[in-house]
Formats: structure tokens, C-alpha cells, sequence
């Protein structure tokens, strides 16, 4: 950041003020307590959820991770657009609880006996770990989806000196995402309705994929060609670094918090991997 | 460094980001809406992997795997912690393209026989060492879905022998027998890669089709390691398989004056073109 | 100060025949230059080799010489060009960075890239889209536009990097009867106003009747006649090389047809 004597530093040193250059709809400055944390910080408090709920094994790790989620949630008041997020997992959790509870590869402590079934109770406790596991996994990647513009916490990146191609990579890819979905469900959706049933059997459904995927895959990659001169025209690969449009508040608080994660997140993987966490519950 | 940044020139900077929308739009609506039991979610990695280079591969299926988890809608589920399988995958695909693996090799008579008889090899290898695998355990008899999982692997076996064979000699294009090596021994690099991923965070159960075979593979006798691994020795080779050739007939579909110009362009076009 | 081809003869990487023969032509800032041509008679190469995208970003072999403000453009580095020599592709949507939630970011993408200051972006954009009379769209989403919306936008992107010459290639032609006449007045007013050399390559005749002094013919990759807008324009010539002539020119065919006189130079202006 040294050397740039643009307007941007003397923003990010007055938080919450917007640029008086860019026009609002540019300028977009988060509000409320947690969502306009710096990007950055939040990206990292949830990877460091992510590392936690995964590393510290048992009950600690994904409890632990739990709190420190409905603690940020409800910070950011967004408790209630929690919920779709942790009714989506269901199907994985169900799936993990009855193949773990019933088929626990040397689980002896059997909770009851119904002919061939034989649920195990440290079959069940696995079980119950592994899906708080995966919802709070779930739900520290949708606070940070509920609280983070896609394109701010790119732009912060930017800022902080991630170069101009992995840059132009994710900006590009998460805008695109949603919109090939879309052309995917209209394709299906067109392809249901001329009985290429999707539902039907297995032939009917590998069909299926073949009207889709043409039109897309090649539709999309034919355009590689006309994006590449495009760029090129508009100096993309211009040596240096580009302009910075806007600059996030980011004060030595959360500087130090990251700090303290980041730090943290490598020493759990240490300990874990020096095997000091096995005794935890 | 140059080596590095050859394989980042402003086109494959294009075309990653279409891959990794391919990976995932595609992934996504072959698992969940077609409900098909394979994933399909490689195809991007694989092309960039084979046009740029094994770096370029690895970092497209990366970027593939963490972009879906946090892409709302879609998003979600187990897919962000296989971003390292995704990565290897996208390594072997830029070592496959300097190998030259899909450049297209017009063959006839004996030759285009010989590779016909390699593809339908190695799928053959490929289904009788799952056929085999330790991981399935025990006698067949005792495991309710055992005797289940054995026919299942038999008729995969041979309708993808029957259908590599058939690729093979109707393009007839040596080329094929290559593809198949290269995506079978993709597919159980992959799976080597996962197992231990899905055991670790998941207790091996990923909410996929695929909870049945692992399912099937415990009542067998298998340990949590061991009933995700088989599970992936079973489906990996067969996705990765299924998604070379999808990669070779879209390498052959595009123009060749368009695939020179990207890194490895000249390893995937014939000379003459 | 001019953008220079010399007996340009360019070859596609792989291939033997060139896709361009000995083309020679000159731009000066402030001239509007038409091109016509039937399909595939090399209209959109000599765009790419006229900005110089060609050989550098699409490899292929150039003989002669290009020069933009006496830059070569085998040895210029890509992005020294851009600021030069701005150039609009047919495709609206491929055009956009695909990377900027709106308009006026999307606008913002190419003077972001060659790094000018913060203050001189946010001028460059407001000019870019008033120039286009489109500050209206700044807040918008660009993947939710019209065709002729975006290739408003896409033009206004280019336009931001403040080129002295501003290539066209068939820049209507991907568009709806509605998204044709958009693009076609705001360019007619873009070109009449704007200081810059313009090139339009075109297959459609009645762009370049409203808005050129000079119009060339390519055929099969040679221009083999350059004159004023009107007498090109007019030239039987045109019909045989597979080029419509403008309804203008056919109006007063059918009338001499009819043994009437129309004064159709009067619809030109």
C-alpha cells in the first residue's frame, strides 16, 4: 500500500465515510455490527471455524465452533437466515447418522438388538460429532455468505496486493456461477418438458445430460477466444498494480484479531498433528 | 517463475473461470437434479489442466471446490474440503497434456485394434483389481449387500469396456486407449486422495449416491478408511474415465486454430492441422 | 500522429493463405474511415491486425508493417496499444469483464487496469458514460442488459481508456432491429463529436453512408478501392464484391429505374 498517494488511504483511515468521489451505488459501505467488519476479517474468522470444527476432534472442536457461530449470527441479526442453511445439511446429517449409528466398523456396545440391525451407541456418538461437524461447518461459510459481498471482500483482497489474475478468476467465477445455473435449469427444465424426464430411469437421465451439457460447456467455451482480445484490448495485462476503487475500514483491532486467528488456526493444526488434542472429549 | 507464468497468459485467465462454472453448474446438476451416481464435476479442471499445464490444472480444481462451497444456492455440503483432490486431479491433467495423451492419433488395421484392445484392457484391469479389492472383505454371503456390489461392478465393467472399445474404433483413433489409462489412473489417484479426507471429516459419508456403496462396503467388514476408499476405487475410475473421453471429444470439437494458441496447444494438435 | 498499415499481409497460425493481402491504409485522428466487405473477406482480421491484437495475442504470421503513433505492434506491449486504439467487438456480452457488479464498474474496468488515479478513473467514467448518454444504466447489472445496452457499455469501456483511433467491427451486427438503431445513433453522435480516427468495418452499408467521408472495399483479404463515402458507396462494384448498398443508393436506383429523379444526397446528412 506504501507509495499510493490516491484519496483511498485517507478513506480507509475515516471507517464508515464513503469515498466522496465514487457515486453511492459504487461506493456501497456496509452497515450493522458485524457486516461491516473488514471482508478480510471475516473471511478469515471463518476459515478459522472451518480449520477448528474439522481439527479439535469429539465434542470440543464443533461446539466450540457452534457458539462462536450464534454468537457472530446473532451480532449480525441474521439468526433467522440461519435456518434454511442448517435445514439444508439434513439429507447429509441423515445419511451420516444412519449409516455411522447402524454400520460403525467395530462398534460392540450395541444400544439395542432388532434382527439384523444392530444400532451401537459410540456408532451414534460418531455420528452425533460428525454432523455437528458439518453444521457448523455449514453455518460458518453462510455467515460469512450473509455478511460479505461477493465483490467487497474480492475487492479487499485486491487492496491487500492478491494479483490482478487471481483476482479477475474469482470476480469473474462468482458472477458467472449463478448465471450458468440459471441456464442450466431453464435447459432442464426445457428438457423435462420435451419427457426427457429426469426422474426416469438411468438411460433416460444420461440422455439427458448430453442436450445439457453441449449447448453449455461449448456455448461457454467458444467465447474463451473473443474474452481473451477484450482483455487484451482493455490493458489487462498492463504491468503494475490496478487502480483501487474503494478502500474498507480496518482498524488495529481487527488486525490483531487476525492476527490471534491465524496464529491460533496453525497452532490447533499443530497440536493436533503432534496428536495433544486426542484428549479432549 | 517463467515456467509459472507461462501456463497464466491472459487466455487460460478466460477460459479458468468458464471451467470452474462448468465444474460446478454441471457437477451440481448431474449429482442433484439428474441424480446421476457419478460427478462430473472434473471436466473444467481436466481441459485447463490439459491446455495450460498441471499448475494451472491445480489451481482451477482448488478454486472449483472452495467457490461451490460458498455459492449460495448451490453451495454447501461436503464438496470445500476435497479442494486437494480436485487440486491433484487438475496436477495430473497438465502432466497428461505434456505427455501429449489427447492429441488425436488417426490409426486403421492392426493398430487401431491393438488400442482397442489396450482400452478394453485396462478397464478390465481396472474392474477386477475393484473385483478383487481386499476392502470388500469378506465372503460375499455374509454381507447382505455384497453379492450386490460384485454384479454391479461385472456389468459396469463390461458396459464401459464394450463402450471404450466401441469410442475407439468408430473415431478410429488410437487416441482412446491413452484417454483411458490417463483418466482410470486419475480416477484412482483421486481416490486414494479423498479416502482419507472423507474419513477424517466426515466419517466417510458425504451425503452422495455414493453412501450406499460405503454403506454396503461396512456391513462387509470394512473400516471407516478402508469402505470410503473402496467407495472411491469404485466410482473415481469410472468419473474420471467418463470425463476424459467428454474432455478428448470436446478437445476434438473445438477448433484446432483456437487449442494451438493456448500453452500446451501444440501438444493436442496433430502437426498437419 | 496516425494508426499506419503498410502492405500488411497476415496468416492465421497453421495457415498458408493469408487472411489479409497487402493492405496499406492510413487513419488520422478525427477522419471516420468504412470498410465494407462480404462475409469472410477479412473485415474483423484487419480489425485484430489494425489494433494490433493480431499477431500478438493470436500469434500468426505479419509481413509489412502496422504502426500505431509509429508503435510497432509486433514488439508494443499490449497494453501500451489499449490506450492507443480502442477497438468494438461484434459480441456484446463477451466483451464485458464480467467482473463488476455494475455499469459504472464495468466501465471502470480498463483505466483500473493501466493504473490511473483514482480521481482520474471516476472522471474517465462519468465522461465515457455521458458521452454515450447512458448515465443513466451506471447503477445497473451488466449481465441484465438489452444487446444494444451492452454494447453501449462495452463501448463505453473502451472509450474510458481514451483511445486516439477506435476500431469498430460490425458493431450492430449481433443486435435486434431496436439494439441496431441504439448503437447507430449513439455512434453517429459519438463519431461526429469525438477527435478520434475512426475505422467501422461493416457488411451493412447504411452505418457507413450516414457517418463516413471515406469507405475502402476488401475483397478476399485486399482493399481494392478506397474513395469517397458516396461514389464507393454508389459503385456497381459493391454488388459484385457481395455487399448490399445502402437503402439510399437502391431508392435512387428504383426511381432512375422508374425514369424518375429522386435527390436522395439530401437523406445522407
Amino acid at each position: 500500500m506504501a507509495g499510493d498517494g490516491s484519496p483511498l488511504v485517507s478513506i480507509g483511515q475515516s471507517p464508515g465515510s464513503p469515498p466522496t468521489a465514487l457515486p453511492a451505488f459504487v461506493a456501497r459501505p456496509p452497515e450493522g455490527f458485524y457486516r461491516s467488519l473488514n471482508p478480510t476479517t471475516k473471511l478469515v474468522i471463518s476459515f478459522a471455524e472451518a480449520v477448528c470444527a474439522f481439527v479439535v476432534r469429539g465434542w470440543t472442536g464443533p461446539l466450540l465452533v457452534l457458539v462462536v457461530v450464534a454468537a457472530c449470527a446473532l451480532l449480525a441479526r441474521i439468526g433467522r437466515s440461519l435456518v434454511p442453511f442448517a435445514l439444508a445439511t439434513i439429507p447429509l446429517t441423515i445419511s451420516i447418522l444412519l449409516v455411522n449409528t447402524f454400520l460403525y466398523p467395530g462398534a460392540t456396545d450395541r444400544i439395542v438388538s432388532i434382527g439384523p440391525l444392530a444400532p451401537t451407541w459410540s456408532g451414534l456418538a460418531a455420528a452425533v460429532q460428525a454432523t455437528l461437524r458439518v453444521v457448523a461447518f455449514a453455518l460458518s461459510v453462510a455467515v460469512l455468505g450473509l455478511t460479505t459481498q461477493p465483490d467487497q471482500l474480492v475487492g479487499d483482497l485486491e487492496r491487500r496486493g492478491v494479483g490482478r489474475r487471481a483476482i479477475f478468476v474469482i470476480g469473474s467465477t462468482i458472477r458467472m456461477v449463478p448465471r450458468m445455473a440459471e441456464r442450466a435449469a431453464e435447459i432442464t427444465e426445457a428438457q423435462r418438458a420435451r419427457a426427457l424426464d429426469t426422474q426416469g430411469g438411468i438411460l433416460a437421465r444420461v440422455r439427458g445430460v448430453l442436450p445439457l451439457a453441449g449447448p453449455l460447456v461449448f456455448g461457454a467455451l467458444t467465447d474463451v477466444e473473443e474474452r481473451t482480445m477484450a482483455l487484451e484490448a482493455r490493458g489487462f495485462s498492463a504491468p503494475g498494480r490496478r487502480t483501487v476503487l474503494r478502500a474498507f475500514p480496518d482498524g488495529g483491532g481487527e488486525r490483531l484479531l487476525r492476527w490471534i486467528l491465524f496464529l491460533g488456526t496453525l497452532a490447533i493444526i499443530a497440536l493436533s498433528v503432534a496428536g495433544f488434542l486426542e484428549a479432549l472429549p | 517463475m517463467d515456467w509459472v507464468s507461462r501456463q497464466f497468459p491472459t487466455r487460460v485467465i478466460a477460459l479458468i473461470p468458464i471451467a470452474i462454472a462448468i465444474n460446478i453448474v454441471l457437477g451440481y446438476t448431474v449429482q442433484t437434479v439428474l441424480k446421476l451416481p457419478i460427478y462430473l464435476d472434473s471436466i473444467g479442471t481436466i481441459l485447463v489442466g490439459v491446455l495450460a499445464g498441471p499448475l494451472a490444472g491445480a489451481f482451477t480444481g482448488a478454486a472449483s471446490n472452495i467457490i461451490w462451497q460458498y455459492a449460495p444456492g448451490i453451495g454447501g455440503g461436503t464438496i470445500g474440503p476435497f479442494a486437494i483432490t480436485a487440486a491433484v486431479i487438475g496436477l495430473l491433467a497438465g502432466l497428461w497434456g505434456y505427455l501429449g495423451v489427447y492429441k488425436s492419433r488417426p490409426a486403421g488395421g492392426p493398430q487401431l485394434l491393438l488400442a482397442a484392445v489396450v482400452g478394453i484392457l485396462v478397464i478390465a484391469v481396472l474392474a477386477w483389481r475393484i473385483y478383487t479389492s481386499p476392502v470388500y472383505g469378506t465372503d460375499p454371503n455374509e454381507g447382505g449387500y455384497g453379492s450386490g456390489v460384485y454384479a454391479v461392478i461385472v456389468g459396469i465393467g463390461v458396459v464401459a469396456a464394450i463402450a471404450v472399445g466401441g469410442f475407439i474404433y468408430l473415431r478410429r483413433d488410437a487416441a482412446g486407449a491413452w484417454v483411458a489409462i490417463a483418466g482410470a489412473i486419475t480416477g484412482i489417484v483421486a481416490a486414494i486422495v479423498s479416502a482419507p479426507i472423507a474419513a477424517y471429516a466426515f466419517e466417510g459419508v458425504t451425503g452422495s449416491g455414493a453412501d450406499l456403496i460405503v454403506a454396503a462396503l461396512r456391513q462387509g467388514g470394512a473400516d471407516v478408511y478402508n469402505a470410503s476408499l473402496g467407495q472411491g476405487l469404485f466410482s473415481d475410475p469410472i468419473d474420471k474415465t467418463i470425463t476424459s473421453f467428454v474432455v478428448f471429444i470436446i478437445l476434438a470439437s473445438l477448433s484446432p486454430r483456437l487449442i494451438a494458441r493456448f500453452p500446451l496447444g501444440d501438444k493436442i494438435v496433430p502437426e498437419s492441422a | 500522429m496516425t494508426l499506419r498499415l503498410d502492405g500488411a499481409t497476415y496468416r492465421y497460425a497453421g495457415s498458408g493463405t493469408p487472411a489479409l493481402r497487402d493492405v496499406s491504409l492510413e487513419l488520422t485522428p478525427g477522419e471516420v474511415l468504412g470498410i465494407v466487405g462480404a462475409n469472410e473477406a477479412g473485415k474483423s482480421t484487419l480489425c485484430l491486425v489494425a489494433a494490433g491484437l493480431a499477431p500478438a495475442t493470436i500469434q500468426g504470421r505479419l509481413e509489412g508493417a502496422v504502426l500505431i503513433d509509429e508503435l510497432d505492434t509486433r514488439t508494443a506491449r499490449p497494453s501500451d496499444l489499449a490506450q492507443r486504439c480502442g477497438i468494438l467487438f461484434q459480441n456484446p456480452i463477451t466483451q464485458l469483464s464480467g467482473t463488476a457488479p455494475t455499469v459504472w464498474e464495468e466501465v471502470a474496468f480498463g483505466p483500473r487496469n493501466v493504473g490511473l488515479t483514482l480521481s482520474e478513473v471516476v472522471a474517465r467514467v462519468e465522461e465515457a458514460l455521458a458521452t454515450l448518454g447512458i448515465a443513466e444504466l451506471a447503477p445497473r447489472d451488466p449481465g441484465r442488459l438489452s444487446g444494444g445496452q451492452a454494447q453501449l457499455v462495452a463501448l463505453a469501456g473502451v472509450l474510458a481508456l481514451h483511445p486516439a483511433y477506435l476500431l469498430l467491427d460490425e458493431p450492430t451486427s449481433q443486435l435486434d432491429p431496436y439494439g441496431t438503431r441504439l448503437v447507430g445513433d449513439a455512434l453517429a453522435a459519438l463519431v461526429a463529436g469525438s477527435g478520434a480516427g475512426v475505422l467501422i468495418v461493416e457488411h451493412k452499408t447504411d452505418l457507413l453512408d450516414r457517418v463516413c467521408s471515406q469507405v475502402g472495399l476488401l475483397q478476399d483479404g485486399g482493399l481494392t478501392r478506397v474513395g469517397p463515402a458516396a461514389e464507393v458507396l454508389a459503385d456497381p462494384q459493391l454488388e459484385a464484391a457481395g455487399v448490399e448498398p445502402p437503402a439510399r443508393v437502391r431508392l435512387a436506383r428504383a426511381a432512375a429505374a422508374a425514369g424518375s429523379h429522386l435527390p436522395v444526397e439530401a437523406l445522407a446528412g
